[in-house]
């Protein structure tokens, strides 16, 4: 209990960190509510296209073609490539979709074939290929799970019917979403500097040489000073998640009130445990704080960087992102934009965000090894 | 007397380098037990085998009558450790060190806060209770290492060169709560290269040189049995032959040399020789200007065992 008290003791001298990181998370937060609220003014308008339709009528072609005519307006004009491109050219339609020859077949094989398009490249064309993508998306999915080409369209249009039903909401969440997104990305570096930062000067403290000699030699089993330690750590970490948690339901309820903040949560949750067996990595290894102050900030700042915690990840050289793959916060990061642009939530969709989690988990595994290894090192040396 | 500490046959090597070689020594209740020697001479790593912070590679060691092992709870509860360097959490207070330390041995709440009461006293630091260590001069922060050693009042205590780089005002402080420690009842086992200390505190002393123990005994014991000479300084003029054969017949005299006016006698051991001497001046009516005498010290004794200054 004595060390689990002082434990406190000591990170209370930390407590103004705590809340730089903190009031910069909430900052940054609130900038994002105020720079990404586009949502009020938003009305969909119903794009225009046409369909060249060079397969014929079976089931999935003849599928894709209902779906494009649900959400768009179906121009007849003339299907020689002089009047479509007129058409375009003078937005008579905003869209135009090539569905080649064989589709249908090629698709179940899984051959992946390419529909062309032809678009205006204004806002109606964008969102009609918003649509197609997302249609295309939807049918990958259920077609590499191998089921049957009638099980594909029922899954699909069941799928899309869900989203069309909750059209409007999901485009309010597109920016609440955003929004969330920004700010579990800057809790990359919250946690980073606030978690890794504390814990590994507070280890530092109580892990110095001298200090755990006279911790050994004392009556207390190092083995409960040990788990006291941890317990305490661990508490700390947790709290520290559950204040950004909260601080995240206040400023966008609508998300984090749903599925989609869930995965938020959890997601945040394993990158705390990753920032937790980081810090018990450095606060064991290095016991000089200057030290750990430096490491940290380069840790904080350089993974934030190079994994879009700061800069949207499309705006980042391919060359930096390759780089980021060894950091967890890469993985992290690429999780809350997964999260961003998912358009229905089941275990087939959301196997990208568990394969990252994994990730995230086994650089945990390995930073805890890493740490054993170098401490059982270090107990011999000295 | 009852034995407190039984070290027998006590060997650590590092590697082909013998740091302590067959050590055997006893430490007896009650007593401040000096363990003297260079720095190097293997004092740290024999209090470190001690206290089961180092493995060592032959021998066996008993405190308390129990043998010692990393998992003698029982008995560290019983043992405070001063160790050289000064290990405190930079971010605590003076108070809330003492009582971190001391909650590693005393659990309950109440019955610690005396116990941390009485080591501030101790130490004398009632002035500096609420600050934190980077505010202490080095001397309160050497008497804040030693409060936190000692708050849970233990009967063995290890004070491994307490007193390094110590201003004299908080050195005097740290032996006198030494002393009081020692008058509490406890047994203390003290390692330092500091001469002057031993000879105050010390009630016996184990001189330590390349792991080997040169002497052991009472600091009367260890002057003793090297048969050191003391030596009287006389400054007197025009000094007559005939009087310096007179002085060469008193008793206990070695050797008599007279050069430039200064009289230099030396002795064999014994007793009243200054007296003696003084007796003889005054019944002669010989008029000196300064006399003086050196009584052998505990680093003639080392540089004689040793052949080497202790401090080298």
């Amino acid at each position: 209990m004595t060390v689990f008290k002082y434990f406190f003791k000591v990170l209370n001298s930390y407590k103004f960190f705590i809340i730089l990181t903190t009031v910069l998370l909430v900052g940054f937060g609130c900038f994002s509510l105020k720079t990404n609220d586009t949502t009020t003014n938003f009305v969909a308008n119903e794009p225009t296209s046409i369909i060249i339709n060079e397969d014929g009528d079976n089931d999935i072609t003849k599928n894709l073609c209902e779906y494009i005519k649900k959400n768009s307006t179906i121009k007849e004009i003339n299907t020689d490539e002089d009047s479509i491109n007129d058409a375009i050219f003078y937005r008579q339609v905003s869209y135009a979709i090539y569905i080649p020859n064989n589709y249908g077949e090629d698709f179940l094989k899984g051959s992946n074939p390419e529909i062309k398009i032809k678009a205006t490249g204004d806002s109606n064309s964008a969102y009609m290929k918003m649509l197609l993508e997302r249609y295309i998306k939807i049918v990958n999915i259920y077609q590499q799970e191998g089921l049957s080409e009638s099980e594909i369209i029922q899954n699909a249009n069941r799928d899309l019917e869900k989203n069309i039903e909750v059209e409007m909401t999901s485009k309010i969440n597109a920016n609440s979403l955003s929004q969330s997104t920004f700010f579990y990305n800057f809790a990359n570096y919250s946690l980073l500097a606030g978690c890794v930062f504390i814990v590994a000067m507070v280890l530092s403290s109580f892990r110095n040489r001298y200090i755990r000699k006279r911790t050994i030699v004392s009556s207390t089993k190092y083995t409960s000073f040990n788990k006291s330690l941890f317990l305490a750590n661990a508490i700390f970490a947790l709290a520290l998640w559950a204040i950004y948690v909260i601080i995240s339901i206040l400023l966008v309820k609508d998300v984090m009130l749903s599925l989609y903040g869930i995965l938020y949560m959890i997601n945040s949750f394993v990158f705390t445990i990753c920032c937790l067996s980081i810090a018990f990595l450095i606060g064991n290894v290095i016991s000089n704080k200057d030290g750990i102050n430096g490491i940290v900030n380069v840790l904080a700042l350089g993974s934030s960087f190079l994994c879009g915690a700061f800069v949207p990840v499309e705006f980042l050289p391919s060359s930096v992102l390759t780089i980021a793959h060894i950091l967890p916060s890469y993985w992290y990061i690429q999780n809350n934009q997964f999260i961003s642009t998912l358009e229905t939530i089941n275990f087939h969709t959301l196997k990208p965000y568990l394969v990252n989690l994994t990730v995230i988990v086994l650089f945990i595994i390995g930073f805890i090894v890493l740490t054993n290894i170098i401490t059982k090192h270090k107990r011999k040396e000295n | 007397m009852e034995k407190i500490i039984e070290v027998m046959n006590l060997t650590k090597k590092y590697k082909d380098l013998k740091a302590i070689d067959h050590l055997s020594f006893d430490v007896y209740k009650g007593e401040i037990l000096g363990l003297l020697g260079p720095n190097g001479s293997g004092k740290s790593t024999t209090i470190n085998c001690i206290l089961s912070l180092l493995k060592f590679n032959e021998g066996n060691i008993t405190i308390f009558g129990k043998e010692m092992t990393p998992d003698s709870y029982e008995t560290k509860s019983k043992i405070g450790v001063v160790f050289q360097e000064v290990a405190v959490l930079e971010e605590l207070t003076v108070y809330e060190n003492i009582d971190y330390f001391c909650g590693l041995y005393i659990k309950d709440k109440t019955a610690r806060k005396n116990y941390v009461n009485e080591a501030i006293h101790l130490v004398g630091l009632e002035d500096f209770k609420k600050f934190k260590p980077k505010q202490l001069s080095g001397g309160l922060l050497r008497r804040l290492n030693i409060a936190c050693g000692v708050a849970h009042k233990p009967s063995l205590i290890f004070l491994d060169e307490p007193t390094v780089a110590v201003d004299p005002q908080s050195r005097n402080n740290i032996l006198d709560g030494i002393k009081t420690l020692r008058d509490q009842g406890a047994t203390i086992v003290y390692t330092t290269h500091y001469m002057e200390e031993v000879e105050i505190l010390c009630d016996r002393i184990i001189i330590i040189d390349k792991g080997n123990i040169i002497a052991q005994g009472t600091k009367q014991e260890l002057k003793d049995l090297t048969g050191i000479e003391e030596k009287v300084t006389v400054e007197i003029d025009n000094l007559e032959p005939n009087k310096i054969e007179d002085i060469k017949k008193l008793d206990n005299v070695k050797e008599v040399n007279y050069n430039n006016n200064t009289l230099l006698i030396t002795y064999k051991n014994g007793k009243s020789n200054f007296g003696n001497l003084l007796h003889y001046l005054n019944k002669e009516n010989l008029v000196y200007n300064k006399i003086y005498s050196e009584r052998p010290t505990l680093n003639d004794v080392f540089l004689e065992l040793t052949g080497k200054e202790l401090r080298d």
